[in-house]
C-alpha cells in the first residue's frame, strides 16, 4: 500500500536520477565515441526491458502466453505494419493463447 | 495546434499508439495499487509525482512479499536507474541549459527518448522529445484517474493480454533501428545480459548492467551507415 510519504520518497529518488542523468552530461565536452555509446544506450535498455517483460515475472524466468504475443509483434514489426497494429495484435494473441491454454 | 511537429520522423500513428498504450497500462497499474489497498488520491498523486510505474509497482511487489517500507523504496529507486541512463543518453541532443534539461528530465521515459534519438538534427530531437513527453504523460495521468474510478470492474488485465503491450510497443520502437550488424549485436547483448542476470540480481540491476552492451558502439563505425539515408516510405499515419 502506497502512502504520501512513500510517494514522496519514491518521487525524490526517481526524479533525482533522471535530473542527474540530464545535468551531469556536458554536451560540449563529450567526445564522439562516448556520444555514440550514449546514443546506443536506449537500444540496449529497451531491448533488455523487452526481454524481461516477455520472459520473466516477479524476477523469475517464465515462458507463458506473452511469448506468442511478442512473437506476433516481431512478425508485425518485421512486416513494417503500423505500431498500433503491432501493439494490439500482441495483446490479442496473448489473450487468445491464454484463453486456449 | 499541430499534433506532431512537421519536419521530423515522428508520425501521428506512433504518437497515438504510444498514448493508447500508456493510457491502457496506467489503468491497469491503478487497479493493481487499488487492490493493494492504496487510497485513490495517493494512486493519482503517485502517477503525477513519481511519474514511473516501474518504481511504484516495485515498491508494491516488495511490500507484498513482506519487505519493509525502506526496502520497498530502495527497490523502487533501483529499478528506475534506467531512466537516469536514458536521460543521460538524450541530454546531449537537448538544450545547452542545465536547468532546462533538468526540467525535461521529469518525463524521461523509454519511447520518447528512443524516438527523439531517431531524429537527425538536435532541433528535431528536442521537438520530438517535448511532443512525445506530452503524448505519453497526459494519457498516463488520465489512465491513472480512470483506473481508480473503474477499479476492479476491468477484470484481470492479464486475461486481456495487456501485459504484452509494453514489450510489443518496445519491439515496434526497436525494430526499425536494427539496421546493420552493430545495432543488432547491441540489442541482442542487452537482452541476453538482462535475461542472464535477472534471477541472481535484484530488480533493476540486470537492466542497468545491460547498458554495457552500448560499449559496442565505442569503436569508430566501419562506414557511415547507408541505411539511415533513405527514410522509410511507409510511415504514413495509420490510425
Amino acid at each position: 500500500m502506497l502512502t504520501w510519504g512513500i510517494v514522496a520518497a519514491l518521487a525524490i529518488g526517481v526524479y533525482g536520477q533522471r535530473a542527474a542523468g540530464m545535468a551531469i552530461i556536458d554536451p560540449a565536452r563529450l567526445a564522439d565515441r562516448w556520444r555514440r555509446v550514449l546514443e546506443a544506450m536506449p537500444l540496449a535498455i529497451l531491448s533488455a526491458v523487452t526481454a524481461l517483460q516477455t520472459l520473466t515475472r516477479g524476477g523469475e524466468l517464465t515462458v507463458d502466453a506473452r511469448l506468442w504475443g511478442i512473437g506476433a509483434a516481431v512478425l508485425c514489426a518485421w512486416r513494417r505494419l503500423p505500431m498500433f497494429v503491432t501493439v494490439v495484435v500482441a495483446a490479442a494473441v496473448t489473450a487468445a493463447a491464454r484463453a486456449l491454454a | 495546434m499541430r499534433q506532431v511537429p512537421d519536419g521530423t520522423r515522428l508520425t501521428r500513428g506512433e504518437a497515438w499508439t504510444i498514448a493508447f498504450t500508456y493510457f491502457t497500462i496506467a489503468i491497469t497499474v491503478s487497479v493493481v495499487h487499488s487492490t493493494a489497498g492504496t487510497d485513490p488520491l495517493v494512486i493519482i498523486g503517485a502517477t503525477l509525482i513519481v511519474n514511473s510505474a516501474t518504481a511504484t509497482l516495485a515498491f508494491a511487489a516488495v511490500q507484498a512479499s513482506g519487505g519493509s517500507a525502506v526496502a520497498g523504496v530502495l527497490s523502487g529507486w533501483l529499478v528506475c536507474t534506467r531512466f537516469g541512463v536514458l536521460a543521460a543518453a538524450i541530454a546531449p541532443r537537448l538544450w545547452p541549459s542545465r536547468a532546462r534539461r533538468a526540467a525535461a528530465a521529469f518525463s524521461a521515459f523509454d519511447p520518447n527518448v528512443a524516438l527523439a534519438m531517431r531524429e537527425d538534427t538536435d532541433q528535431g530531437a528536442r521537438r520530438v522529445y517535448v511532443t512525445m513527453s506530452l503524448w505519453l504523460v497526459l494519457p498516463w495521468w488520465a489512465g491513472s484517474v480512470i483506473g481508480v474510478i473503474v477499479g476492479e470492474q476491468l477484470g484481470d488485465p492479464q486475461r486481456l493480454g495487456l501485459d504484452a503491450m509494453f514489450p510489443a510497443l518496445f519491439i515496434a520502437v526497436i525494430w526499425p533501428q536494427l539496421t546493420g550488424r552493430r545495432p543488432v549485436l547491441i540489442a541482442a547483448l542487452g537482452a541476453l545480459i538482462a535475461i542472464g542476470l535477472v534471477e541472481p540480481m535484484p530488480g533493476g540491476v540486470p537492466v542497468l548492467l545491460a547498458t554495457v552492451a552500448a560499449l559496442l558502439a565505442l569503436p569508430t563505425p566501419p562506414a557511415p551507415p547507408p541505411d539511415e539515408a533513405g527514410a522509410p516510405d511507409d510511415q504514413a499515419p495509420s490510425c
